[in-house]
């Protein structure tokens, strides 16, 4: 009867299974043996952690870890003399051999060998001491019995060993099977993930499920730190670590001690072949250099195998872009070429034929005919407007702006988008003011142009006839900002997010103004391509709404003209 | 200015179109002839000799553009483009191959003959050598090098004045980038469209009653610059 849970041992047999373990894991799975060699690359980087992890740990912990179970196997060895001397001397003499071998055995299957080695000799000394007489003395005054005593104690060494390696051997076989039995269930976890996202949140179930610890995740941010994400958990002391570590691939895990509680945090980086994603902080509490190497080495193990599946994700995800790119492709070349041309074709000829008509003298005379030639035209502009969206659309979905810049007062773009849209606005009162030192701005003035006229359009859109849109056009910190303010229905807050999303269209206007939701998303785009921002903000509904766009501006001014 | 014998060639394969624009074209006074592609286009152009053509780029035998190279090799008859794309580099490739200008489907007629007029106006200007140009209340003397404004004559500086003697060749035609930083700079500044952006700002500021909303010189956006013949129209044709 052997009975098994993980405890501390000492550091060299342990060491010792360690390698054996990671010999047959090789064995094992081919992944593992991949995570081995991964792991084998940076040999002087993890011999550095091992020695920070001997200055880390805490003294008391040590103290705790080795000293008891020789108390408790000394402690053994004194309850089965107390139960000796209860019985008749002559019959505990009889067992005195076997009884004192079973504290031996327990301590060998629970504490390993140096416990065992301990119970060996005080149960001889105990026997000699108790039941050989003469009683009470160390002497031994037979030589048969001395020749016993040698044999007793060689045997109780012999057999500690034994239990001792036994108990090593069923531990390590456990516990690989635990470790192979966690990777597997991990790797069908991953197997499920298609974005990083998902593999993020099944590495914290994991680490929380199979380690039983707290593990937090930090993801990467794009200028260089770490952004804490639910930290609540992580004590002070390791996130002022965390913020100082700088996301960087390829770096080892570090050991980080919480002082107040004495906690040991593993703080491991996340990684593909070329981007770091995040870093997992684990609490692998505070147990021996031993439980929190096998600790470390599981956490690793993980991140290895996280990173194999971040580059199946890389993988997958540059295959479906490319068969994305592709459609999108010829969905572009299809519309640019052939739509376009059979929708603009016929516009052309109804507008032609339109104004046509309209010019002639005996239209102009006749007013109701007058009009429904003018309305032939206002609807012809207005489809044609919507023509444009599409294809500007495509344009964005296809991938395919690539902004033709060039030095442009931003004055002639607002008044280009103003032209553009005149008839739009025509109802509404217009307020224009440029402020006096306006830089030039390097841009493609033909998407600028569309998004401003995109922003004029939704502004005449959403405010009602009569009501005033202001257009104002300033210089800020080395920005122009064109902004676009009407008197309209605004923007509820729930709203506010999904602007900008492509299609996204408020349920409030949704049945009452026609639109396609295209608007804003095409615009957005395009300033984007072209190194602005936009912002669109309301004090709310009913407010009114004031988009505005930022484009980054010349330094240099009006003394080039000489 | 529009005499009865000027002769319009309609190069286009849309019948629709063609019809719209001999209507329009006729109705004021001009002699409509029609080509329905590229071989019938360049034929009617060598033998009836056109005063002004209208070619449509998408013609189903040849692309617009090499017929426009063949008709520019041997005659400088004022040819304006029909196009159906807004690409600003293909506007000014097309005039830097000769193009008088362009009108970007769907287009008005009001705007094609305002188009028309402006060339047939250049053409015709350079066999008559009127030397003052007329641009609203602006005139350009091109000989006496003076400019006024409501009858007042006006101080422009020598680059200025180059950028708008240039402008008032082509008036009522667009002026691209590349032309007017040829005609005005030497050497490296040539390159820069920034000086040219901030001349025209100058130049705005003396001939324009509200330089922020030019009516006389305006933008063609990502192409060049026009100088209006009349003040434009506010409400669209």
């Amino acid at each position: 009867v052997i009975l098994l849970r993980p405890m501390a041992g000492h550091g060299d047999d342990h060491s010792m299974s360690f390698s054996t373990k990671a010999r047959s894991l090789e064995s094992h799975l081919p992944i593992i043996r991949k995570l081995a060699k991964a792991r084998a690359r940076p040999p002087e980087s993890s011999n550095e952690d091992v020695l920070q992890l001997d200055q880390d740990l805490p003294q008391h912990r040590l103290l705790q870890a080795h000293v008891l179970p020789l108390l408790m196997s000394l402690m053994c060895v004194g309850l089965v003399t107390a139960l000796l001397l209860l019985f008749d001397r002559a019959l505990a003499f009889n067992l005195v051999p076997i009884a004192y071998l079973i504290p031996v055995i327990v301590a060998a299957t629970r504490w390993g060998i140096w416990p065992a080695t301990l119970a060996s000799i005080a149960g001889t000394g105990a026997a000699d001491f108790f039941f050989i007489p003469p009683l009470y003395s160390f002497q031994v005054s037979d030589p048969q019995e001395a020749v016993d005593l040698l044999l007793f104690l060689i045997v109780a060494l012999v057999s500690s060993n034994l239990a001792s390696r036994l108990r090593r051997e069923t531990e390590a076989l456990r516990q690989r099977e635990r470790e192979i039995q966690h990777l597997y269930e991990f790797s069908r976890l991953l197997a499920a993930c298609f974005t990083v996202s998902d593999l993020i949140s099944a590495i914290q179930k994991y680490l929380s499920r199979a380690l039983g610890q707290q593990a937090a995740f930090f993801a990467a941010t794009a200028d260089g730190r770490f952004e804490p994400g639910e930290s609540g958990t992580v004590p002070k002391a390791v996130q002022a670590r965390i913020a100082a570590m700088t996301p960087a691939t390829g770096v080892p895990s570090y050991t980080v001690v919480d002082p107040p509680t004495q906690n040991v945090w593993l703080l491991g980086t996340v990684c593909s072949e070329t981007t770091v994603h995040g870093l997992v902080a684990v609490n692998i509490a505070g147990s021996s250099r031993e439980a929190v190497a096998i600790k470390k080495r599981r956490v690793e193990a993980v991140l290895e195998e996280v990173s194999l599946t971040f580059a199946r994700l890389d993988i997958e995800k540059a295959m479906e872009d490319a068969r994305l790119h592709l459609q999108a492709q010829l969905l572009r070349d299809a519309f640019h070429g052939t739509l376009s041309h059979e929708l603009c074709t016929p516009l052309a000829a109804i507008r032609g034929s339109a104004s046509v008509l309209d010019s002639m003298p005996a239209i102009r005379e006749d007013h109701r005919i007058h009009s429904l030639v003018g309305d032939i035209s206002d609807e012809v502009v207005q489809l044609d407007g919507f023509i444009q969206n599409l294809l500007n659309a495509t344009r964005v979905t296809a991938g395919g702006i690539s902004p033709h810049l060039e030095w442009t007062d931003p004055r002639d773009i607002v008044n280009a988008a103003l032209k553009a849209r005149a008839r739009r606005l025509m109802a509404h009162r217009i307020e224009v003011e440029f402020a006096d030192d306006l830089p030039l701005i390097n841009v493609d003035s033909g998407l600028i142009e569309e998004s401003c006229g995109q922003l004029l359009e939704n502004a005449a859109k959403y405010s009602p006839s009569g009501s005033t849109i202001s257009i104002g056009t300033r210089a800020e910190q080395g920005h122009v900002i064109l902004s676009i303010s009407d008197q309209g229905v605004g923007i509820a807050p729930d709203e506010q997010q999904q602007l900008g999303r492509r299609s996204f269209r408020s349920e409030r206007h949704r049945t009452t103004i026609p639109g396609s939701g295209l608007g804003v998303w095409i615009a957005s785009t395009f300033v984007r391509a072209n190194g602005g921002t936009i912002d669109i903000s309301s004090r709310g509904q009913g407010q009114g709404t004031t988009a505005s766009i930022a484009l980054p501006g010349s330094e240099k001014d009006s003394d080039l003209s000489q | 200015m529009n005499k009865p014998s000027n002769v319009v060639l309609l190069i286009d394969d849309e019948p629709k179109i063609r019809r719209f624009l001999r209507a329009g074209f006729e109705l004021h006074g001009f002699s409509v002839l029609e080509a329905e592609n590229a071989e019938d286009g360049l034929k009617a152009a060598t033998f009836n000799a056109p005063d002004l053509i209208i070619l449509d780029l998408a013609l189903p035998d040849l692309h617009g553009t090499e017929v426009l190279e063949r008709l520019r090799s041997w005659s400088n008859v004022p040819i304006i483009i029909l196009s159906v794309v807004s690409d600003e580099d293909e506007k000014v490739r097309l005039l830097q191959a000769g193009a008088d200008d362009y009108v970007v489907k769907p287009f008005g007629m009001a705007e094609l003959l305002a188009r028309s007029e402006a060339a047939l106006r250049r053409y015709f200007k350079s066999a008559t050598e009127n030397p003052v140009v007329t641009a609203g209340p602006l005139s350009v003397d091109l000989v006496g090098r003076t400019v006024s404004l409501n009858k007042n004559q006006i101080r422009l500086t020598r680059k200025e004045y180059r950028l708008l003697h240039t402008l008032a060749t082509h008036v009522g035609l667009v002026v691209t980038h590349d032309q007017l930083l040829k005609e005005i700079w030497s050497g490296n500044q040539r390159d820069n469209i920034q000086y040219l952006r901030i001349l025209v700002r100058k130049l705005r500021q003396k001939i324009e009653t509200d330089p922020n909303h030019p009516r006389l010189l305006v933008t063609e956006s990502g192409v060049g610059y026009r100088l209006q013949a009349r003040f434009e129209d506010s409400s669209v044709d």
